[in-house]
């Protein structure tokens, strides 16, 4: 029986090979944008499954309410914590981000971008693989440094690198472990210090939010309670105090001040994939652009399977007789269906076949577009896959073949079935299935492209085209301020730089800090923090639009004067803000000007009040000292000279240590929606697959009913009836169906669109251009096509056709 | 063998109703060799097609070796047909996209009969029909009197109980319409039933029995005698 049907499989591939070659191209199509999307999927969900403390481990996140949930916690709840909780097993202190540093050994530099630093006891939460000593004694104290294999290797080459001295952040540590990264973590060091117990032992019992917390808790059941603990201590040892010292009641407080602060517990394994602030220095995987990537490969997959049912079904009626004749000779049903499912099944094969190919060759480009290293390897790749190949098998497959062994024997040996209407409103249901599919695309990959544009042109408010943005790093035993001062004059000195000023932000990194403050009996306002020196906001062109910004030449401006941008104007109801006094770190501020609203996170997020001070303000903690960025403005001329100058008295003067790296301030901000860039492209991407598959759908159905029907042209056309009439008979119930899917495709497209907008507090109205697009193009695609099939139907030999039947 | 009464079979469109067959009786005989002739319209085919299960009646019964035929299942019907009926058709009915061995051997597969006594049983038929080199061939390449062939091959390849064949020898030229007409002969002559339909008074003398129909009813039965089997051996002179 096999024997039997591949030897029609084989003909019939034989005798249509540019059908079947198609075919097994859209499928393909089809099954490698899935597995790639897959791939992706898998990578980002096998973070910490490795772990095998995933399910104990559980990170802490503040809800501060409206909505905004910070990563990062106070030194002090975890020890208080500790002392009441008897299902906390352990707690572990962590910083959020990895630092850039050089490590040194025997004068050899290497720069190691992921350096961590955690609580002694981190190797008991992200239980790696120790090479050299073990993950008790790795971090034992704060002169010891664990190092992965590849840092290691770098450093010390093949020597054992036990016991050995380096120098870091000008501290000497020893190496007392090397452990080994085999699978995704949520945290994958280069080297990992316990320098934080310093700044924790500093901090003790302080309220400042500013490190990652997780805690082991054996007994998943009490997390609640847990939760209820940490609130609690919130309120007794944060709020209460806070409320008491304002000479306010607790009620009066959080009227005050907003809502009390709730505890959040994440579990590990839904870190990778937490939608919102970083939870660990890895960072968090897209799940946006995942589900995104994820939901249109899907939908792909069924426009192709949707294309195949559609040629398999015209197709089969060619295959009407052989169906006929098998009937009579005894085949069942069951056999019948049994024979085409196993065609499809031949056919998928070679589709994920050449799928696999057309994966690897392009992987190496979808890796660098996702910036991963995703590999064809795995068995649950493999087993995904063949599942994936059962389900296209089976709903592409037994649908026809259903269709396929419902033919009457009776018609299809004795009349005309190839005119039959059999199956027809399938077909016709599956093209209007794909048209929909395809305006779908059209509309929601121009929206996406229409968004993006809209960011890159956007006004930010600021001007970082020739603006650098050095990090500036501290030194010990110099003050930063001073060491700041010095390099400002020095570098002005280099040709082709304009001006030199420092900061404590910069647009579009991830550095922010942030109060409160009041002004008259106003509600406390939470406002970001913004120390500037002199000449910052020129070198930014940042503009005013009220009084004057900070100068030498007033000495208060130093001690007492503050710019607040107009967003915090708003929040406070002030239109003649000038010369008023706010109340801000238990002082009094007077606003000497106003600063035009520019946008500093990303388009994604509202601009939100704003207060500028000078470095130096006295009495603002020893915030001179925490400059973090230097902003060089230089001249459009002669770029990359200027550049290698400032590099070279960078290296020589500033910081011998450290290589010299730079950004542009615009770029820096660019960065903020390039993940959006990411959809748009991919959805550029997938538009052109979409459309391709369904040109390619639309002309082989096209072409198979009107071949159908050349004996009614060649009677039309005997009776007189002219080309163009035909060809509007011909191509009018196209254009129909275009329209219904177009109607259909638009509807989804407009509310998810919508849906995805709302991501951007920035964002444009969805215009009507893209439908106007998406039907125009859809319906020339149309035309063309089946005007092109139809006028070739038209010029049949009238005689042949009317003689054969 | 086959038992016919009062079989009717009804078209229906919107506004006519048409009397494909009006209480039709019959009976053939197991051996027996019986042609059913008549204009266009008769209802001749409607009735093989009934006899074949490839239709259905209106009213009536239609016993086939003793079972009642009429109202069975799709699946039942499909069981008997498989089982006892082989069919010759004017068109063939070949699959083009088989080759001639693959064309005769389907009802042996449908039947579960192992591959290597299907083998033998094709080669055998294929002798004894003077087709055996065409065996690899497909249809397309074939003279319309062999592929006629090919269908009878596949027709016999089960021992069906009864051959069925419609106007068998309606798209094949005299010469190879008479081939398969002595084929058909030589059947019946070792045993074989054989219910033909044909337009050709000339094809009927070759049967023991004519059945003239004419608007749904049988006009007369009619036994053919022995001076037929003169004419043809006359006719091969």
């Amino acid at each position: 029986m096999l024997k039997n049907w591949i030897n029609v499989f084989i003909y019939h591939t034989k005798n249509n090979k540019l059908f079947t070659a198609l075919n097994v191209l859209g499928l393909s199509i089809g099954i490698s944008t899935l597995i790639f999307a897959i791939l992706y999927w898998n990578e980002e969900h096998s973070y910490d499954q490795w772990n095998p403390e995933k399910d104990n481990v559980y990170a802490v996140l503040n809800d501060m309410g409206g909505g905004s949930i910070w990563t990062v916690n106070p030194a002090a709840t975890a020890p208080a914590l500790k002392a009441i909780s008897s299902d906390l097993e352990s707690y572990c202190y962590f910083t959020t981000n990895y630092a850039k540093e050089t490590i040194i050994y025997n004068g050899k530099k290497e720069l190691v971008n992921k350096i961590f630093s955690a609580q002694r006891n981190f190797f008991s939460f992200f239980p790696f693989k120790f090479i050299y000593g073990n993950g008790k004694t790795a971090i034992q104290d704060n002169s010891s440094i664990a190092l992965s294999e590849e840092t290691a290797l770098r450093l010390f080459g093949n020597e054992n690198p036990m016991g050995k001295l380096v120098k870091h952040l000008d501290r000497l540590f020893t190496v007392r472990g090397v452990y080994q990264i085999t699978e995704k973590s949520s945290v994958m060091p280069e080297a990992v210090t316990s320098t934080i117990e310093d700044e924790l032992e500093k901090n003790k019992g302080q309220w400042g939010y500013s490190y990652g917390l997780m805690l082991k808790i054996k007994n998943p059941k009490v997390t609640a309670s847990i939760i209820k603990i940490l609130d609690d201590i919130y309120i007794e040892k944060n709020a209460k105090v806070q409320a008491k010292e304002a000479g306010l009641s607790l009620e009066e407080y959080v009227k005050t001040y907003g809502d009390l602060i709730k505890a959040v517990l994440l579990p590990l394994p839904e870190a990778r994939l937490y939608n919102g602030n970083y939870v660990f220095p890895e960072e968090n995987g897209n799940r946006q652009f995942l589900l995104i990537s994820m939901s249109l490969s899907i939908l792909i997959l069924l426009l192709s399977i949707v294309n195949y049912i559609n040629l398999a079904t015209a197709n089969a009626i060619k295959r009407a007789k052989e169906v006929g004749v098998r009937k009579i000779t005894g085949a069942g049903k069951g056999q019948i269906i049994a024979q085409f499912v196993f065609e499809t099944a031949l056919l998928t094969f070679f589709s994920v076949l050449l799928a696999l190919v057309v994966v690897e060759i392009v992987l190496p480009y979808y890796n660098s577009f996702l910036n991963k290293n995703l590999l064809l390897i795995g068995a649950q790749f493999y087993i995904e896959l063949i599942l994936i190949s059962l389900i296209v098998i089976f709903v592409s497959g037994v649908l026809p073949a259903v269709y396929v062994s419902n033919f009457e024997v009776l018609k299809v040996l004795k009349g005309n079935f190839s005119r039959s209407k059999k199956g027809i409103w399938l077909r016709n249901g599956m093209l209007i299935l794909q048209f929909a599919i395809a305006a779908f695309f059209i509309t929601g990959s121009f929206i996406v492209y229409k968004q993006v544009n809209y960011m890159a042109a956007k006004d930010l408010g600021f001007k970082g085209a020739q603006v650098l943005d050095i990090v500036f790093k501290a030194k010990k035993g110099i003050s930063p301020y001073e060491r700041y001062k010095t390099v400002q004059q020095e570098a002005l000195k280099i040709k082709g730089i304009e001006a030199v000023s420092g900061a404590l932000f910069s647009m579009g990194t991830r550095d922010n800090s942030w109060s409160s403050f009041t002004y008259k009996s106003s509600k406390a306002i939470m406002i970001q923090e913004m120390g500037i020196d002199f000449g910052t906001l020129d070198v930014l062109g940042i503009k005013l639009s009220k009084g004057r910004g900070l100068g030498p030449a007033f000495s208060s401006d130093t001690i007492s004067s503050v710019l607040l941008n107009e967003a915090a104007l708003k929040a406070i109801g002030e239109n003649q803000p000038l010369n008023k006094i706010i109340d801000w770190r238990d002082r009094k501020f007077k606003i000497v000007g106003v600063v035009k609203d520019f946008n500093y996170f990303g388009l994604e997020s509202d601009i939100l009040p704003m207060i500028f001070y000078h470095l130096t303000t006295k009495n603002v903690s020893e915030i001179k000292d925490d400059v973090r960025h230097v902003f060089i403005k230089i001249s459009s001329r002669n770029v990359p000279q200027t550049i290698t100058d400032l590099n070279k008295f960078w290296s020589e003067k500033v910081d011998p240590d450290y290589p010299f790296e730079y950004n542009f301030v615009d770029k820096n901000f660019a960065r903020t929606y390039k993940k959006y860039e990411d959809q748009r492209d991919l959805f550029a991407l997938l538009n052109v697959i979409v459309i391709l598959i369904a040109v390619f759908g639309l002309f082989a159905l096209a072409s198979f009913s009107m071949e159908r029907r050349l004996r009614e042209i060649a009677i039309r056309k005997t009776l007189g009836a002219e080309t163009s009439i035909l060809l509007r008979e011909l191509s009018g119930q196209y254009v129909l169906y275009c329209l219904i899917g177009f109607v259909i495709g638009i509807i989804p497209a407009y509310l998810l669109l919508q849906k995805w907008l709302e991501n951007f507090a920035f964002r444009i109205d969805i215009p009507l251009l893209p439908f106007i697009i998406a039907l125009v193009s859809l319906l020339l695609l149309t035309l063309t096509i089946v005007l092109a099939k139809a006028y070739q139907v038209t010029k049949v030999d009238v005689l042949h056709y009317l003689k054969y039947e | 063998m086959i038992t016919i009464k009062k079989l009717s079979k009804i078209f229906r469109t919107e506004e006519i109703e048409t009397n494909a067959l009006a209480e039709i009786s019959l009976t053939i005989n197991q051996g027996d060799f019986v042609s059913i002739m008549g204009p266009s319209g008769s209802g001749k085919s409607t009735l093989l097609n009934i006899v074949g299960l490839l239709d259905s009646a209106s009213a009536g019964s239609y016993l086939l070796l003793g079972r009642e035929m009429i109202g069975l299942k799709e699946k039942l019907k499909s069981k008997a047909r498989k089982e006892n009926i082989g069919f010759i058709f004017q068109n063939f009915n070949l699959i083009d996209e088989l080759s001639v061995y693959d064309n005769i051997e389907l009802p042996l597969i449908y039947n579960n009969v192992p591959s290597s006594e299907r083998k033998t049983k094709v080669h055998e038929i294929a002798t004894k029909l003077n087709i055996a080199h065409r065996l690899k061939h497909y249809p397309q390449q074939l003279s319309g009197g062999q592929q006629q062939r090919v269908a009878v091959a596949r027709a016999l390849i089960n021992d069906p109980k009864i051959i069925l064949a419609d106007e068998p020898t309606g798209n094949l030229d005299s010469k190879n319409g008479n081939e398969v007409m002595e084929l058909l002969t030589n059947l019946h002559t070792n045993g074989a039933t054989i219910l033909m339909v044909t337009h050709s008074d000339y094809d009927a003398s070759f049967s023991q029995k004519t059945i003239l129909m004419k608007d749904g009813i049988i006009l007369s039965e009619k036994l053919n005698h022995r001076n037929v089997d003169v004419l043809v051996t006359n006719s091969n002179h």
